[in-house]
């Protein structure tokens, strides 16, 4: 598709830009305006211009018969999954900030990825305090537990519930990690929520807290 | 999923909703709608162009006027004609229209500068295909002088031989668009080719000689470098064509723009090699470019590949074929659409119903673009003296067209609410550009040997005014209505007809 390779590597932002079109376009529903959508998108006048008339190339956008408004082209019909896949981090990040509302500490959702530890959404409000051992050393947190204990799982076979680590990152902190389970149950991600070492005790009162959570993002995630 | 958290886009794919205010059909029903590829649209410009039979024969003409700015005026030529396809292209973008330049002019400036435009077209078109049957007349004859000297002059074997092109050419476009296309591209992409072995050839025999020598201008005054430059011009007319295609280009937001773009750059790069080639040739050799009047044969002959000239002249005689096609179709396109509107008779407007070719407004087209020329050479011209002529009034027809779409390029991106500095700055330069360039043309025409030109211009213009009259008297809707363009139906958009 000619518009991808247009859009070298470089430019991701564009490919934001052009899906925040498309996401105003539909939600300003048929007929809105250039001008219209970049007030909207907040984006410079040329800068909107220019995406509009790409996606009206590939036809992603029609243009309608008075030249000045817009509605999504049949085109459109093919993004399902990339749509799908927006649903899918919206819903996330609603399930994330929910928790997050109700937890004192910090929540954190990592997928493994290759063996490794990938956080992918991190607390604005408690940043890792050393994202790189996390990353590197699996056995330092909480989360890369998660994934060592699913590998000795393997051969005594008892599912992981959950796994903590206090004192190793911050002295007086500690980590709670809970699994997230995609589709066959297969360990995807965690959730960990970090906070003083002394709250982690009431572990069974945490767990109740963010299983459903758990339970919702697991199939959102799996790829 | 709950709906709740749902992006409007997603909500918009799985339970679209019927979009309000489109046609059931577009304006320009009829036409084989959205049916050719990148390939088909290109050829059209590319065959309008007829880059190998410019490149061959236009350095000569340029230099005979601009001396040794001919380089300087074409890449003028080039750098104006870059600017006025960046400003087609703000239209070409955003709407697909049969009409094309005379559509987009009627959208930026109302319906007198559309009308204006449109006839700018006709004349263009209809005076370029004409010197396209002319030309390959006039090079087949050359074939057969290689043959048979006396040949040459009979002014009924001219006659006969523009009558079977003209035939020719009506059939391949009556047939259907998408023959008519590939037919073009082939013929003048083996012209092209002709003309690169030949452009190779010289350059590896021609004695190397200082880039200098021949790049720089020296001595050259205002008025002829602009004379250069409106002949050089004439080189590069026909590359907007492609946007006559519109409704029949499967995406034509995306290849009608494309296509534009590239012809003019690649014609450029072909016309700057061919004249540097050709002017180093005479440097080197000795002997003038402007003065000969054959002068890639000539320089063929010595660097010792005479042979060349006979292939050469078989592939212009091709290429004259494929300009004619193509410009017999982009003259079709917009007297059809002239008839769709009702501005022109309305059975210019009709299709064919099993090719689905506009083939009324073709037949007419082919019956003039012969009929003209036919008459220039019962009148005594021989068809190199009636090309002379014919050139002229399509580059006239040609530049007022552009210089109105330039114009009209501002006006309508702040119409619709897109109005940029860039695109606006650009028109305004390429317009001034190419209003300084005819007007000084048409002033040398005036008392040069090709005054009849400018007298056949003056005739069209008044015919124009004349058509305006009785238009504004019995066709005030029809009127109304220049420049239709096609419209997206209920099918093309998210939530229309199933």
């Amino acid at each position: 598709m000619t518009a991808v390779s247009e859009l070298s590597g470089r430019q991701p932002g564009a490919i934001h830009s052009a899906l925040a079109v498309l996401e105003a376009v539909a939600h300003a529903g048929p007929g809105v305006t250039a001008q219209q959508l970049s007030d909207r998108l907040g984006l410079p006048r040329a800068t909107t211009y220019r995406l509009i008339n790409l996606l009206v190339e590939d036809e992603y956008l029609v243009r309608m018969p008075d030249l000045r408004g817009f509605a999504l082209g049949r085109k459109v019909a093919e993004l399902a999954d990339v749509a799908h896949a927006q649903d899918a981090a919206l819903s996330v990040r609603e399930t994330l900030a929910d928790l997050r509302g109700r937890i004192r500490g910090g929540v954190h959702l990592a997928v493994f990825r290759h063996g490794h530890v990938v956080p992918v959404d991190v607390d604005p409000d408690f940043p890792l305090s050393d994202p790189r051992r996390i990353t590197t050393d699996l056995s330092v947190s909480a989360l890369g537990r998660l994934l060592l204990a699913e590998r000795a799982a393997r051969t005594i076979p008892s599912p992981t519930r959950y796994t903590t680590q206090e004192g190793e990152l911050t002295p007086g902190f500690g980590c709670l990690a809970i699994p997230v389970r995609g589709k066959d149950d297969r360990l995807v991600g965690g959730l960990a929520l970090a906070m003083p070492a002394a709250r982690l005790a009431d572990r069974d009162g945490l767990l109740a807290l963010v299983a459903d959570s758990a339970v919702r993002i697991g199939p959102l995630i799996d790829d | 999923m709950t709906a709740l958290n749902r992006t409007a886009l997603s909500r918009a794919i799985s339970d679209p909703r019927p979009v309000d205010g489109l046609p059931s059909r577009s304006p320009m029903a009829g036409l084989d709608r959205r049916s050719l590829g990148f390939v088909d649209v290109l050829a059209q410009s590319v065959g309008a162009v007829a880059p190998s039979a410019a490149a061959a024969t236009c350095p000569a003409l340029v230099a005979a006027r601009a001396g040794s700015g001919t380089l300087l005026a074409f890449l003028l030529a080039g750098v104006l004609m870059a600017l006025v396809a960046y400003a087609i292209n703000q239209f070409t973008r955003r709407m697909a229209a049969t009409g094309s330049l005379y559509t987009f002019a009627a959208r930026g400036l109302g319906v007198r500068a559309g009308f204006a435009t449109a006839a700018a077209m006709l004349v263009g078109y209809g005076f370029v295909a004409m010197f396209a049957l002319l030309g390959a007349a006039y090079y087949t004859l050359t074939l057969l002088r290689r043959t048979e000297a006396g040949v040459a002059g009979s002014e009924p074997l001219v006659i006969v031989l523009l009558l079977v092109f003209g035939g020719v050419c009506l059939l391949v476009l009556w047939r259907g668009i998408r023959i008519s296309a590939r037919v073009t591209l082939v013929i003048e992409l083996a012209s092209i080719a002709a003309i690169l072995v030949l452009i190779g050839v010289l350059l590896a025999t021609v004695p190397p000689t200082a880039f200098s020598a021949v790049a720089v201008p020296r001595g050259v005054s205002g008025p002829e470098l602009a004379a250069g430059t409106t002949v050089a011009i004439t080189a590069f007319v026909g590359f907007e064509s492609a946007a006559t295609l519109g409704v029949e280009a499967r995406r034509p937001f995306a290849t009608v723009p494309r296509t534009i773009r590239w012809t003019v750059i690649a014609a450029g790069g072909l016309y700057l090699l061919s004249a540097y080639t050709q002017l180093a040739g005479f440097d080197a050799f000795g002997g003038s470019l402007a003065s000969s009047s054959s002068p890639v044969n000539d320089l063929a002959s010595r660097a010792g590949v005479g042979w060349i000239g006979l292939l050469l002249d078989a592939a212009l005689t091709c290429s004259f074929i494929a300009c004619a096609l193509a410009s017999t179709t982009a003259l079709g396109r917009v007297l059809f659409s002239l008839g769709r509107e009702g501005i022109a008779p309305q059975a210019l407007g009709r299709t064919h119903r099993r090719f689905r070719t506009p083939h009324i407004a073709l037949a007419w087209g082919v019956a003039v673009e012969v009929a003209v020329p036919a008459a220039l050479v019962l009148f005594g011209m021989d068809p190199w003296q009636a090309m002379g002529i014919v050139v002229v009034c399509a580059a006239a027809g040609y530049m007022t067209a552009y210089a109105l779409v330039c114009v009209a390029t501002p006006f309508f991106l702040r119409r619709i609410g897109e109005f940029t500095v860039g695109p606006a700055v650009a028109a305004g330069v390429a317009a001034t550009g190419l209003v300084a360039a005819l007007g000084l043309d048409i002033w040398l025409e005036v008392s040069g040997p090709r005054w009849l030109a400018v007298f056949i211009l003056a005739v069209a213009a008044v015919g124009a005014l004349l058509a305006y009259a009785v238009c504004r008297r019995t066709r005030t809707q029809a009127l109304a209505r220049i420049g239709l363009y096609d419209e997206p139906t209920p099918k093309d958009v998210l939530g229309g007809a199933p």
